[in-house]
């Protein structure tokens, strides 16, 4: 939903970042409001998953310039822990797996210390399991999920809403969803965008990182962006992901050649 | 139990090998009981050179004795094999040499040194130089029928991307006895196969010391030891990664029956400059008499954080599930434990070189068991 | 953003450092058949004991120290060792109330409140500063149930009959160097009798607190469980922080007979030296318990977490059939910490069983080992063992070495044996981090689910306290 008047939640200006000795992200610029669906899309390489990492201060990318406000403050000065607690979301694209750390317990100090954040009471053990419980629902989950180990032995698409669990519970500003889709089936695809759209508001925003059309099918996007060589090519409305769908990447490469950049460069 | 010992052969062997008879109070031989050794008669076996007649095929060549020599040292060197007692001994007992090099795709190759019925020490050296990007199929056989010791000491070095596959397939004899020593050093990119079979010896001693000098290897170790009567059978092995992104996969398996001892030791050694590497080993062990005696001593030492190394060890008789499922399927329980054991074996047989196939190694090693 | 490494976060100053300024009685340095003598008589000991001490002295004079751990620590000279150092009062007091308020304090300050009305509820507490034993709380109630708890210097006034019967019987005095240096020269230690078909109504503890410099403890503690007893007893261990090494040589021996449990517990936070691995504790500890009767039982759980180098095997003998020896540990090292820990169950009898849990986490320089040994004997049949031996690497500089022997004599016989190493990585952190957990909770979190296994088998009122220490060390200077 667009509203010109709803406030900014985030603003990417400019952004430059690299790993290592790759740079990787050439001057992304992007206004997320409240209310508002992004879906970001783009080739492998385009620089997608690095814009989601950047977001939530993954320590192995370096910002060398432009700048990020969330909330109005600067973003890069926040660690990881204090980026979620104020409500910055990331979905992983491959959750990794934590052996031995109980995946109840996990959710319960999380979701404890964005409600600290927040102001409000820690949940016991039986009140956060009452909540989980509720939360379940949004993502069809089977409660045995919650004794093992986090992530641990999870299939993919189990993974994945383990992934929309959290949000659920985190209840973020800004949720950002890297490759969501990747490796679901139909069904499960179905049961995690059921999830996003369900915990999509007015107040929240949601920037969907995806390949392909299918995930767009179920949640509509306001805006949809082109990434390319580390920048946002080209922004416009949900009928842009249709023309992708398409016409595919082809011209993106002359694009870029328009640009005076060899496509080489870019991958 | 005093076996009968004559009284010099225990100062003989420690002549030739210039240091004293191992003791029990060596950690390295610490379960292995030497008395089938110290029943040899003290002199040198005096057959036939077994290395006298021997067909080389395409793409492998005799290496002179002075550059052999030199390889050796270099080889042992690099494991630290040549302070191993097993080594020194074999050095000092006038080892015939064969030295081969080998480059591209060579035939494949298979030798049989059988000690026969003579009496006495036969000692045996073979050093192997792979070249970049060689690969060989080698199949060693030992054998004998009479009152004597194999001591036999391989070195083998492996060049980049250079593939071997070592197949050591030994039928022993109740009065004989079997020291093998195999110092092997890998190159990165190279990848190493060793298959040992080994049963029926008064005495056996496998030494396998892999080294991979700057890790990027491959090494496969495949093991099966079989005792029965008053067998002993050892196998040390010891693989050290001298560098990142090494790999090793290594089964050991056993089968104890009789009043036979078994003794496996399986150190790996990953220090901080092997980050990445990928080590995993099982021993399994089939114990099928109360008066036999299994040890089993996994060594993992590990100075990497960034590393994947795994290891097992499982002792038990057959499984009676899979007994049960057989019997109840009409099979009687002796035929059953038989197929059962075959079963067992195989998994490691199969993975000789190709030309032990025509041997039928499982014969060869289980006997009238079968 | 937080530059910290997990490296940082195990390194955390030790709290229990402080020195008690107390006026102590200790005798003159160094070791010799006068010394044990003098040892014995101060201690007023009935003769069997110093018949005892002199055998295992002569024996020790015979014995080489062991040197097959490879750990690396210069020569111990015995003779540069005081024996015997006590506070200064004169009898072991009737109540509390006369016990030297310092003595008091220095417990309290370190969490274990002895005085009545402080006291931990339903634990019974024997306190031991230096050599010996000053306060043991709850006796009377206990003595109500036939439990005997007291210091192992009393019984042997009070009960020299059970002492005789049992002292040395599991651990012989010559069993190994250390062993027989404390059974020359032990100085005091629990001793706990739980009678036929009692099971002792409340939890035992008793704390060990070195405070001279120079003195070596050696404390003995014997456990006795008659036919259906049951009991469960915990040590806790501290030092002062000095730059010079302390001995700590202790031996405990447990005896459990028919259908009787013991469950042994062990926090062990001896002063661990510097970050540069000066000073610390050297505890040479031998540890072991013999299943004597049918379905008995014995489950040793130890957390590890201080000593310059530790070397302890808390072992299981199980003779009795269906007997059940368990160990649960966890081994944390950091700096240039050394321990070399594991356990032994010898399966004696037909359908033993036995369970080894082990998790070391090793950081900075420090070298941790397993080394285990598990026998089936001829006439074990049936016996069944698992071992599962996990080792947590933190940082490149850490050595986790894992030997476990196995040896088998009996076919009918299950042993399994598992082990894996894993690290803390960086990608499990920031995902923990991106959901709002802080870096030192993170790494706090899955240590401890790491440990998991073991901290579920420490008694309830410690397992928090178990996890409390972990994160302790594992706390420190982020950001």
């Amino acid at each position: 939903m667009i509203r010109p008047d709803a406030p900014v939640l985030l603003e990417i200006t400019g952004l430059h970042a690299r790993v290592e000795e790759q740079q990787i992200l050439n001057g992304v610029n992007l206004i997320v409001r409240s209310g508002e669906i992004h879906a970001v899309m783009g080739r492998n390489g385009s620089g997608k998953s690095t814009l989601s990492k950047v977001l939530a201060g993954h320590p192995a990318y370096t910002i060398t310039e432009g700048s990020i406000t969330y909330l109005g403050s600067d973003l890069l000065e926040l660690a990881p822990e204090q980026r979620s607690r104020l409500g910055l979301f990331l979905g992983f694209q491959y959750p990794v797996e934590i052996p031995g750390v109980s995946n109840l317990e996990f959710l319960r100090v999380s979701t404890n210390a964005r409600r600290a954040q927040r102001g409000e009471e820690e949940l016991d053990t039986f009140a956060f399991e009452d909540l989980v419980r509720e939360r379940l629902k949004v993502v069809q989950m089977d409660p045995a999920f919650l004794n093992r180990s986090v992530n641990e032995g999870f299939s993919g698409g189990e993974k994945k809403r383990n992934e929309i669990l959290q949000m659920a519970l985190l209840e973020p500003l800004v949720a950002i969803l890297d490759e969501t889709d990747s490796g679901l089936d139909i069904d499960a695809l179905r049961i995690v965008a059921d999830g996003v759209n369900q915990l999509a508001g007015p107040d929240n925003a949601t920037l969907l990182i995806t390949h392909y059309q299918r995930l767009l099918d179920l949640i509509t996007p306001d805006y949809v962006h082109v990434m390319a060589a580390g920048r946002i090519l080209r922004t416009g409305g949900k009928e842009l992901a249709l023309e992708l769908e398409r016409t595919g990447y082809e011209w993106v490469d002359q694009e870029l050649a328009n640009l005076g950049r060899e496509p080489a460069e870019v991958l | 139990m005093p076996a009968v010992v004559m009284p010099n052969t225990a100062d003989w062997l420690s002549q030739l090998a210039g240091v004293p008879m191992p003791a029990r109070g060596q950690e390295d031989w610490r379960f292995t009981e030497l008395a089938a050794l110290q029943g040899l008669a003290p002199e040198l076996w005096s057959g036939v050179d077994p290395f006298a007649q021997i067909n080389l095929p395409a793409g492998i060549s005799r290496i002179g004795a002075d550059e052999a020599q030199g390889l050796q040292q270099q080889g042992l060197n690099s494991t630290g094999g040549g302070n191993v007692w097993s080594v020194r001994l074999n050095q000092g007992a006038s080892p015939r040499c064969l030295a081969l090099r080998v480059a591209g795709e060579a035939g494949p190759l298979q030798l049989h040194f059988d000690a026969g019925a003579a009496p006495g020490l036969l000692a045996l050296q073979l050093v192997l130089v792979l070249e970049e990007g060689a690969s060989l199929e080698l199949l060693i056989q030992h054998g004998s029928s009479g009152p004597n010791a194999t001591s036999f000491v391989v070195v083998a070095q492996l060049a980049r991307g250079a593939k071997c596959n070592l197949g050591l397939l030994a039928p022993g004899d109740a009065r004989a006895s079997l020291l093998s020593h195999l110092s092997i050093s890998q190159a990165p990119a190279s990848s190493l196969q060793v298959t040992t079979a080994v049963g029926g010896w008064a005495l056996s001693r496998l030494e396998p010391c892999i080294i991979q000098l700057e890790g990027a290897a491959q090494t496969r170790l495949r093991a099966l030891q079989l005792v029965d009567g008053k067998e002993l059978a050892d196998t040390h092995s010891q693989v050290s990664f001298e560098g990142p992104d090494g790999q090793l996969d290594q089964l050991h398996k056993v089968v104890a029956d009789g009043a036979g001892r078994s003794v496996f030791n399986g150190a790996v050694r990953v220090p901080r400059r092997a980050q990445q590497t990928n080590a995993a080993q099982l021993s399994r062990t089939l114990l099928l008499s109360e008066r036999a005696r299994v040890d089993t001593k996994p060594e993992l030492e590990i100075v990497a954080d960034d590393v994947k190394c795994a290891h097992g060890a499982t002792i038990s008789r057959l499984q009676q599930n899979e007994l049960f499922y057989l019997q109840s399927r009409g099979i009687g329980a002796e035929q059953a434990s038989r197929l059962l054991l075959r079963g067992y074996c195989e998994e490691v047989l199969r993975e000789l070189p190709a030309a032990a196939a025509a041997l039928n190694p499982l014969e060869l090693l289980l006997r009238e068991r079968l | 953003m937080s530059t910290a490494t997990v490296g940082d976060l195990v390194s955390q100053p030790y709290k229990h450092g402080f020195v008690t300024d107390i006026e102590t009685e200790k005798i003159a340095k160094g070791l010799s058949e006068d010394v044990v003598r003098l040892i014995s008589s101060k201690k007023s000991e009935p003769e069997f004991l110093l018949a005892f001490r002199l055998r295992a002295y002569r024996q020790w004079l015979q014995m080489q120290s062991p040197d097959w751990a490879a750990l690396g620590y210069p020569q111990i000279d015995y003779q540069n060792i005081i024996y015997y150092a006590a506070p200064k009062q004169q009898e072991k007091k009737a109540s509390l109330d006369e016990v030297d308020p310092k003595l008091l304090e220095t417990f309290e300050k370190l969490g274990i409140p002895l005085s009545e009305q402080k006291r931990l509820s339903n634990v019974a507490v024997d306190a031991v500063f230096d050599s010996v034993s000053i306060a043991t709380t709850y006796r009377e109630k206990l003595a109500e149930h036939g439990v005997i708890f007291c210091s192992i210097s009393e019984a042997v006034k009070e009960y020299p009959a059970l002492v005789e019967k049992y002292l040395g019987t599991v651990i012989p005095s010559n069993d190994n160097y250390f062993a027989a240096l404390n059974s020359a020269v032990f100085s005091d230690g629990s001793f706990v009798f739980i009678p036929k078909g009692v099971t002792c109504p409340m939890e035992l503890s008793t704390y060990f607190r070195i405070n001279s410099a120079d003195t070596g403890q050696f404390e003995r503690t014997l456990i006795i469980a008659e036919d259906g007893a049951s009991v469960s007893y915990l040590e806790g261990c501290t030092a002062p922080m000095f730059d010079t090494n302390q001995l700590h040589a202790a031996v405990v021996e447990l005896v459990v007979l028919e259908d009787a449990s013991i469950k042994y517990s062990t926090v062990q936070n001896w002063y661990a030296g510097d970050e540069n691995g000066v000073g610390g504790i050297y505890n040479f500890v031998t540890k072991r318990g013999q299943c004597r009767g049918d379905r008995s039982h014995i489950s040793w759980t130890q957390v590890e977490t201080g000593s310059a180098i530790t070397w302890k095997y808390p072992s299981c003998v199980l003779q009795g059939a269906d007997s059940v020896g368990e160990f649960y540990s966890v081994a944390l090292t950091n700096n240039y910490q050394q321990a070399d820990t594991g356990t032994k169950m010898i399966h004696v009898g037909p359908r033993t069983r036995s369970t080894i849990v082990s998790k070391g986490i090793s950081a900075g320089h420090s070298s941790n080992s397993y080394r285990g040994l598990v026998q089936i004997g001829p006439k074990a049949v049936g016996a069944k063992n698992y071992s599962q031996c996990d080792s947590m690497l933190i940082g490149d500089q850490a050595a986790a070495n894992t030997y476990p022997y196995i040896r088998s004599q009996q076919p009918d016989s299950s042993v399994e044996h598992e082990a894996s190493t894993c690290r803390i990585s960086a990608e499990q952190l920031f995902y923990l981090q991106s959901r709002g957990i802080g870096f030192e909770e993170a790494v706090s979190m899955m240590v401890s689910g790491f440990c998991r296994d073991v901290f579920n088998q420490l008694p309830m009122e410690f397992a928090a306290e178990a996890d409390k220490l972990l994160a302790l060390k594992l706390e420190g200077s982020v950001g």
